[in-house]
């Protein structure tokens, strides 16, 4: 009994599936919903993709994120129209024991697949490579000799800085458990916890840390750059509008890196003159009792003085104690 | 194995894992210092807040570990926590005891005293017979003085505030041995210290402000960072502004 109902069934053989015109509609669905997307997606939403404008480098990224998310929504359209058509139309019906039709190769198919996604890997790889260089760096953190830097030399023994001249502003971006402090090479070397940026002049910073490892992080900017110690990271930045910005660490540094934040302020190339003419006035005092200016420090050689030397303490390395301490981790 | 042989086992490990648990909650996170709550104790939009440093912690289980200590405006003691309670939009006058010797900062840069009213610090030294006059302080050398001991710094108020240690060699090794420091003792509170008093306002909005120490006291530890510099109750703690 059971063998002649199996027979039955074979003998049916697969149930043909009307022509609707599937392909010919998917497709022209596809294109429309297509289109209509990527414009939502480049002019509605993309101007609020992050990072957001306001820096060449953080505008840069923007556009890259818009590019990728424009490429990638015809492709999420098409899962997505594909998954609904087939749930619509393709699914089984009840009392259909029949199998599907048989799937064979189809060259035509397969080679536009393979093409067409190597097309789109190949080219997005192509871009991403180019946008990792344009501009400056694409404001992350390149080392203490970065290949890209928008022409311009770094320049680590200016004195002074000019707006508007070739000489690149200098700040020297300091990580420590837990706080941001920043250094003004050009302007007398003074340190501050205040970061402080002229509008439309680009930045170079010289991001470093005097302890464990840190993440400068200017969201907003589109700067980010490892603080190690022992290391000058260098990372550029445009700041194109006025305003303040978030700096946090993104590198797991501690019990309180958590709090490791600060904001910062971008400000007309008058007013950071004044200020900085006025912060470097202001700190001279403090000024004169930091190190020399440089591109990394080593807290744990300093030129102690004769009480640090009479009580043992020639380090700001911390671990002042006898290595036999009980509380050595 | 048996069945009974198999339920001892499991109910064992089960048991086992229970009391892990129970041990990270109660004893590593569960335990905060107790917070010193001042609230109660502003007049006329000004409350006081007294505190000490000592170079060991005697009173705790890490008894070579350096810690503030916060007086209790109730009884007049000082307490083993790092946490108080102040009210919003109100100036707070600091008062600490600093006990501790001397220690250079890691970055000189928090030598200076910012982020309180005048950006300066009033400081009298005691060298165990007498006390100075105060004088007005706004930054430290610590690197050619050997000047500071610890600091107390609200970084997202951008308060910073050395805390002078006793100036000389013979001072900084004849240190307060029994911790909070107090009485007349040469051992305790007759040894000597530094008074340094400074004021500020709270912010007008309540929150939790993390306080640290920005020297690196965290003795045998990577950096000078650990040990007392990342546990509550030592040299970091918060200060609660309440509404």
């Amino acid at each position: 009994m059971a063998a002649d109902a199996s027979a039955a069934a074979t003998d049916r053989g697969p149930v043909p599936v009307p022509d609707r015109g599937d392909a010919r509609w998917l497709l022209i669905i596809w294109v429309v919903l297509s289109i209509i997307g990527c414009l939502l997606v480049v002019l509605v939403l993309g101007p609020h993709l992050p990072p957001g404008r306001a820096s060449n480098v953080a505008a840069s990224q923007q556009v890259d994120i818009i590019v990728l998310s424009g490429m990638a929504t015809p492709v999420v359209i098409g899962v997505l129209l594909y998954f609904g058509w087939a749930l619509a139309f393709w699914r089984k019906r009840p009392g259909d024991e029949t199998d599907a039709l048989p799937l064979h190769g189809n060259v035509r198919i397969q080679a536009t697949w393979i093409i067409g996604t190597s097309v789109i890997v190949l080219a997005l790889a192509v871009y991403g490579t180019v946008e990792l260089f344009v501009p400056g760096g694409a404001g992350s953190g390149q080392g203490p000799q970065p290949i890209y830097n928008n022409g311009v030399t770094a320049a680590k023994t200016d004195t002074s800085w000019t707006p508007n001249s070739g000489n690149i502003l200098q700040v020297q971006v300091i990580g420590q458990q837990w706080a941001w402090t920043f250094r003004y090479p050009q302007f007398g070397g003074f340190e501050t916890t205040h970061l402080v940026l002229p509008v439309g002049q680009q930045v170079q910073f010289n991001v470093t840390s005097l302890d464990v490892i840190h993440d400068f992080w200017a969201y907003t900017l589109g700067v980010k750059a490892d603080a190690n110690p022992g290391v000058n990271n260098i990372a550029y930045a445009t700041p194109t509008v006025t305003g303040y910005f978030q700096v946090r660490c993104d590198e797991l540094c501690g019990i309180w890196h958590g709090s490791m934040y600060d904001t910062g302020q971008v400000m007309t190339v008058s007013d950071f003159m004044a200020w900085a003419q006025a912060t470097k006035t202001q700190l001279a005092s403090l000024t004169k009792i930091l190190p020399p200016y440089a591109l990394t420090y080593d807290p744990t050689t300093i030129p102690a003085g004769a009480i640090n030397q009479a009580l043992g303490l020639t380090s700001a390395g911390g671990g002042y104690y006898n290595p036999a301490d009980p509380e050595q981790p | 194995m048996s069945l009974p042989a198999r339920v001892v086992t499991l109910v064992v490990a089960f048991l086992a894992v229970v009391a892990g648990v129970l041990w990270v909650v109660f004893d590593i996170i569960g335990p905060q210092p107790q917070t010193e709550n001042y609230t109660a104790y502003a007049k006329n939009g000004a409350v006081d807040v007294t505190m000490m440093t000592t170079p060991q912690t005697t009173i705790s289980n890490r008894p070579d570990w350096v810690s503030y200590f916060i007086k209790n405006p109730a009884t007049g003691q000082f307490d083993h926590t790092t946490y108080f309670a102040v009210p919003a939009n109100t100036t707070v006058n600091v008062t600490i005891f600093g006990y501790d010797g001397c220690t250079p900062l890691r970055n000189p840069l928090w030598g200076r005293v910012t982020g309180v009213v005048n950006d300066a610090e009033s400081l009298q030294i005691y060298n165990g017979k007498t006390l100075s006059s105060p004088q007005e302080v706004s930054t430290f050398d610590s690197w050619a003085n050997c000047s500071v001991q610890h600091t107390f710094a609200i970084p997202s108020l951008g308060i910073n505030v050395p805390v002078a240690s006793p100036p000389t060699v013979d001072e900084n090794n004849a240190l307060c041995t029994v911790s909070p420091c107090v009485g007349t003792d040469p051992a305790s509170g007759g040894a000597p210290y530094s008074v340094v008093k400074f004021t500020f306002k709270t912010p007008n909005t309540p929150g939790a402000y993390h306080w640290q120490c920005f020297v690196p006291c965290g003795g045998g530890f990577v950096d000078g960072n650990g040990g007392p510099m990342g546990t509550p109750g030592y040299m970091m703690g918060q200060m609660e502004v309440e509404a």
